[in-house]
């Protein structure tokens, strides 16, 4: 199943966002971005945010007392003042407890609506809302700043969980790495080796010829910054590897312990134990990735890139390995500091 | 006391001093006269009267055992039945005694004895009568029987809040007192005066009451003042009411009665101390009532189709729907004739005629809606039946007989004045619990009735309000309070009235009004704002009027006011608006509304001049031949009173070039304060100053030159605000004509306003410069 993996990863991504993921973005780029945005942004008003922004304004004004505000030096007040008007108090007659103090705001009536349909509505939607529990209250009014906004924070999140996938697939291969240079060395160190390293130096093999098989190792052993990619990839290896049993077969499910066949023969039906071990530790509860996957994608990103300094002095952003702890040259932590 | 006592009583009293009580009174009023300045037409009035000779026609008439305020009702209905009119000496008519007939038959005439008696115990009277009852034809002729005024020459006035009812009412008492309208009964109203000097009793609009007094602090021309339709709340009643209540004191002879028709009579009780109350029940009939189930989406689709509902399956009874406004009447007419039809030739369904009724249309028009409805379509056929789609006129002010059903969505048209943002605006609204009760009662006028509310129950109680906000807490004030100081109300703050404005409304009246100069800081009258009060018009028209010729164009400002008083004159009927455009066309002109106005006034005068058929040109050009001839009424109105104050009448040569910005600049002399300013290059404008609202110029503009600056004459609310009626104007005008409000040093508005009006002022200086270096 040579190069099964990278048809994986070649489906489920989009082209674009390889791109994106795999190269920070140009100044070039970034200012036909800015250049973008700050075309939404001067773009004329729709008449709709037109008219909200009047109501706004409206209703700003109507709610505002002019003996607060604008009274201060009116002719009209001081004349009153004259008179006897005490701010606060009402006109007319001392006795007249009915006297308005604040005057009659105007409410516009938009629509055909009958009296008392706002009331029915905004009542029917508290039912649903009870009955539902859903968690929105208010229907919120559609702001075209806050919606831009969304969507921005929304292709942020993207990006930035593309840009997570990438640096976890560096880190395994990285890890990989690693771990063949360490059996080579152990190989080469000692000769007398354990029964268990024929096993890897299988593995070690298969890895020079870039080729990749399931890890045989627990789940829970691989760190867990890219423990979800691995877990990920074993979920598709064995989806893939049960459509294959099945089809193989055919009528027998894909458990099922024929007498007859020995171990030679499970081998060479691929029915070997290691192909069923990670199903099993798939089912398993894992918290610990389970956490890992609640933090925001800029977090988890944050995380590897600081691990793959730490451990393996590869700049994630420079896309470059530097010989010493130093890492002189590389401009600093963040994306940014690339820039 | 029993009317047997009553009887009794005043019968001794004319025996032992007959006439002689009155005649005393007589000459305490004659020396009243001549001491008092404002009375002159008093005196006059009096000589005229003993040419008459209406003492003697009194002492020969059935009137003659009369003593005044000690009348009875069994005097006065044996006067009624006597031969020869008490007022004229004529004999009476055949139709007077039909309509005696039915005189006697309204539920006041039961209670004629406790009015009276209730009338002479006390000086302020509050009486409940429900429409139908006949209070505001009969109480004044029972006062008019009392009070003897062809005797004391003290007259009665009735009050009313419409000029149409008091026009209406008039003439309905002069013909049951069989008397000429004019004469002995008849009416004043804004712009028409219909009395004599043998008037008895006046009708006249509450305005019109309101305007005599500023010029008689104290009513002497009056023995009684009533007051009807007060539950209306009209701002001219409440001032009044207000005024009464002062007055009272001050004149211990003048008798005051307050006519409400809804129970919520408590409150004027309450507000004339404590003043005693007379309820005549209504002739009503039980009106059930339906909500429905859940609030309707369309107040005016679910209106419709319950019209129709009620034609397919209701009894014979005629159906009164009440909607907001004329497009929205006219538009929902045009829909239920198309369903009806339809439904006449699916169904067998009776014939429906639908009338229309709103304010604005005119009078043939309005009376159609008495016509008898329709009969069935053959022999044996379901009945036909009538539908009035109106607005809230038909709610008190019109009554018509035979309305079974009653559809009310529940929505008005109401003026709101808000001070914070300055407008006055004609606004859809949720009308009150009182204002639903009264619609559902027209429902029970001929026979037990229905109404159908188009809400829920719950939405009855909760959404609406008890009582209609009277106008006084809904208008702009600055009319009021120019009238109120002319009528020397000193303390404005104080003033006891019944429901007072917010103090905020009451501080824009009078900051308005002294921007306009017509009151001094002190919030001391001017001599300007002596002369505006003059005009029966809005202060800043009247300071627009006032100034004009200083303009040298005052002939022409009388016209565009006049036409500013008057309703739109363009016609713009729903199914022609494409015609009716074109031939607005023809009258326009680029710099503005108000020229486009004084143009289609001037070819309106110009056919009138040259006999044409002014009625057919108006017809033909889409312009309202009704409202143009009220507006040139109005202005020989307005021109009189220009006349009498010695100011002059005054036009540039129309071949001048400054002929049109002279007129321009008088607009801003009374408009300066409705100025808005282009916002950036777009199709926005802002109201200036604390006002700073983002408006939109109303597509029915004509105006095409750009201009930065305009004054506009009215402030549509809507979700799109729009100003109407709108004039091009220069800011350096502002700066000449009204420096004190457009003050660039200490304005504190919009701060690229201020940038404009200093480069404004800059051009000025520059200009002036010039002009004194050539």
């Amino acid at each position: 199943m040579a190069g099964s993996e990278d048809e994986e990863d070649y489906m489920s991504m989009d082209f674009s966002n390889i791109r994106t993921a795999s190269l920070p973005e140009t100044s070039l780029q970034r200012k036909q971005r800015l250049k973008r945005e700050a075309e939404v942004r001067g773009r004329p008003k729709p008449k709709a945010e037109l008219e909200a922004e009047e109501a706004a304004a409206r209703e700003q004004a109507l709610s505002t007392s002019l003996l607060e505000t604008a009274a201060k030096k009116s002719k009209g007040l001081s004349m009153m003042k004259k008179m006897g008007f005490v701010a606060g108090k009402p006109l007319g007659a001392e006795d007249n407890a009915g006297a308005r103090a604040e005057p009659i705001k105007p409410s516009l009536k938009e629509d055909r609506g009958g009296i008392g349909l706002d009331l029915e509505r905004k009542r029917r939607l508290d039912e649903e809302v009870e009955k539902e529990g859903l968690a929105w209250k208010k229907v919120k009014v559609v702001d075209a700043g806050e919606f831009r906004d969304r969507v921005r924070k929304g292709r942020e999140r993207e990006r930035c969980e593309r840009l997570v996938y990438a640096a976890q697939k560096t880190a395994v291969q990285m890890e990989e790495e690693r771990d063949t240079e360490r059996r080579t060395a152990l190989n080469t160190a000692a000769t007398t080796v354990g029964n268990n390293e024929e096993e890897a130096g299988v593995g070690g093999t298969k890895e020079k010829q870039n080729k990749r098989t399931l890890s045989t190792k627990p789940l829970k052993s691989i760190n867990v910054l890219w423990r979800g990619l691995v877990r990920k990839r074993e979920e598709a290896e064995r989806d893939r590897r049960m459509r294959y049993d099945l089809q193989q077969s055919l009528s027998r499910l894909p458990t099922y312990e024929d007498d007859n066949e020995d171990e030679d023969d499970k081998q060479a039906l691929g029915k070997t134990k290691t192909a069923y071990l990670p199903v099993e530790d798939l089912e398993e509860e894992d918290p610990d990735l389970d956490e890992f996957s609640a933090l925001e994608p800029d977090e988890q990103l944050r995380r590897l890139v600081e691990y793959l300094r730490k451990e393996y002095r590869y700049c994630f952003w420079c896309k470059y390995t530097y010989p010493d702890e130093e890492m002189d040259g590389c401009p600093g932590l963040t994306e940014e500091d690339h820039d | 006391m029993s009317k047997g006592d009553r009887k009794r009583l005043s019968s001794e009293a004319d025996d032992a001093l007959p006439l002689k009580r009155v005649k005393k009174e007589d000459s305490d009023d004659a020396t009243a006269i001549s001491n008092n300045p404002y009375l002159a037409h008093l005196k006059q009035e009096n000589d005229s009267a003993n040419d008459y000779g209406l003492e003697n026609l009194v002492e020969n008439s059935a009137l003659r055992g009369f003593t005044r305020r000690q009348s009875t009702a069994e005097q006065a209905a044996e006067a009624e039945d006597g031969d020869l009119n008490p007022f004229t000496g004529e004999p009476h008519s055949q139709q007077y005694f039909k309509i005696l007939q039915t005189r006697r038959n309204l539920p006041v005439s039961k209670q004629r004895q406790e009015f009276l008696d209730m009338y002479h115990s006390t000086q302020i009277l509050v009486f409940v009568g429900e429409t139908g009852s006949g209070k505001t034809t009969q109480i004044p002729q029972y006062v008019v029987y009392d009070e003897l005024p062809q005797l004391n020459k003290k007259l009665i006035a009735c009050t009313q809040p419409r000029r149409v009812a008091a026009m209406s009412v008039a003439q309905r008492v002069a013909d049951e007192l069989d008397v000429k309208l004019g004469e002995e009964v008849g009416y004043s109203i804004r712009f028409e005066d219909r009395t004599s000097p043998k008037t008895v009793l006046k009708y006249m609009t509450d305005g019109m009451l309101l305007r005599e007094a500023m010029h008689d602090h104290m009513m002497s021309r009056y023995s009684c003042i009533i007051l009807d339709e007060a539950h209306e709340r009209t701002l001219a009643t409440d001032i009044l009411m207000a005024l009464l209540k002062q007055l009272a004191n001050r004149r211990p002879d003048l008798k005051i009665i307050v006519m409400s028709a809804t129970l919520d009579a408590q409150k004027f009780q309450k507000y004339f101390h404590d003043a005693p109350l007379l309820a005549v029940p209504g002739r009503t009939h039980p009106v059930q009532i339906y909500y429905t189930p859940e609030a309707e989406k369309d107040y005016v689709e679910g209106a419709i189709r319950t019209v129709l509902q009620i034609h397919a399956t209701e009894d014979e009874g005629d159906i009164l729907l009440f909607l907001t406004g004329e497009e929205e009447i006219e538009d929902t007419c045009r829909k239920i004739s198309l369903e009806v039809d339809e439904m006449i030739r699916e169904a067998d369904c009776g014939p429906m005629r639908v009338y229309p009724l709103y304010g604005t249309l005119p009078p043939h028009q309005q009376q159609r809606i008495f016509d008898p409805a329709p009969g069935p379509l053959k022999k044996g056929g379901k009945p036909g039946r009538k539908c009035i789609v109106s607005t809230n006129i038909a709610e008190t002010s019109l009554t018509i007989d035979g309305i079974v059903y009653v559809v009310d969505p529940g929505f008005s048209k109401q003026k709101i004045y808000n001070p914070r943002i300055r407008v006055e605006s004609l606004l859809v609204s949720a009308i009150s619990k009182a204002s639903a009760q009264q619609r559902a009662g027209r429902a029970g006028r001929t026979k037990p009735g229905k109404c159908f509310r188009l809400y829920t129950e719950e939405a009855f109680k909760k959404e609406l309000i008890e009582q209609t906000y009277p106008e006084i807490l809904r208008s702009n004030l600055a009319n009021t309070v120019l009238e109120l100081k002319k009528l020397g109300v000193e303390d404005l703050v104080h003033f006891d009235l019944m429901d007072p404005p917010a103090p905020e409304t009451m501080m824009r009246a009078l900051e308005e009004l002294n921007y306009l100069a017509c009151l001094d800081d002190e919030g001391e009258l001017t001599k300007l704002g002596e002369l505006a009060s003059e005009f029966p018009l809005d202060p800043s028209m009247a300071v627009m009027l006032i100034s004009s010729p200083e303009f040298y164009c005052s002939n022409e400002m009388l016209s565009i006011t006049a036409l500013l008083s008057v309703p739109q004159v363009f016609v713009r009927p729903a199914n022609k608006r494409r015609e009716a455009d074109e031939m607005k066309a023809m009258f326009k002109h680029p710099e503005g509304d108000h020229l486009t106005m004084l143009n289609v006034y001037h070819a309106f005068k110009g056919i009138q001049s040259r006999d044409g058929d002014a009625k057919k040109w108006c017809h033909e050009h889409y312009l309202s031949f009704r409202h143009l001839s009220s507006a040139d009424n109005v202005r020989t109105q307005l021109k009189r009173i220009m006349e009498t104050r010695g100011l002059e009448l005054v036009s540039t040569p129309f071949e001048d070039k400054e002929y049109y910005s002279n007129i321009r600049r008088a607009l801003v002399a009374g408009f300066f304060m409705q100025v808005a300013k282009k916002d950036g290059n777009g199709k926005i404008y802002r109201t200036m100053k604390d006002n700073n609202q983002a408006v939109m110029l109303h597509p029915s503009t004509v105006l095409t030159t750009d201009y930065d600056w305009v004054i506009y004459n009215e402030f549509v609310l809507t979700t799109k605000q729009y100003i109407r009626t709108v004039t091009g104007i220069r800011p350096e005008w502002l700066l000449e004509i009204a420096p004190v409000y457009y003050d660039a040093a200490s304005w504190e508005g919009q701060p690229e306003v201020k940038r404009a009006l200093k480069a404004a002022a800059e051009r000025l200086k520059r200009r002036q410069a010039m002009r004194v270096s050539r």
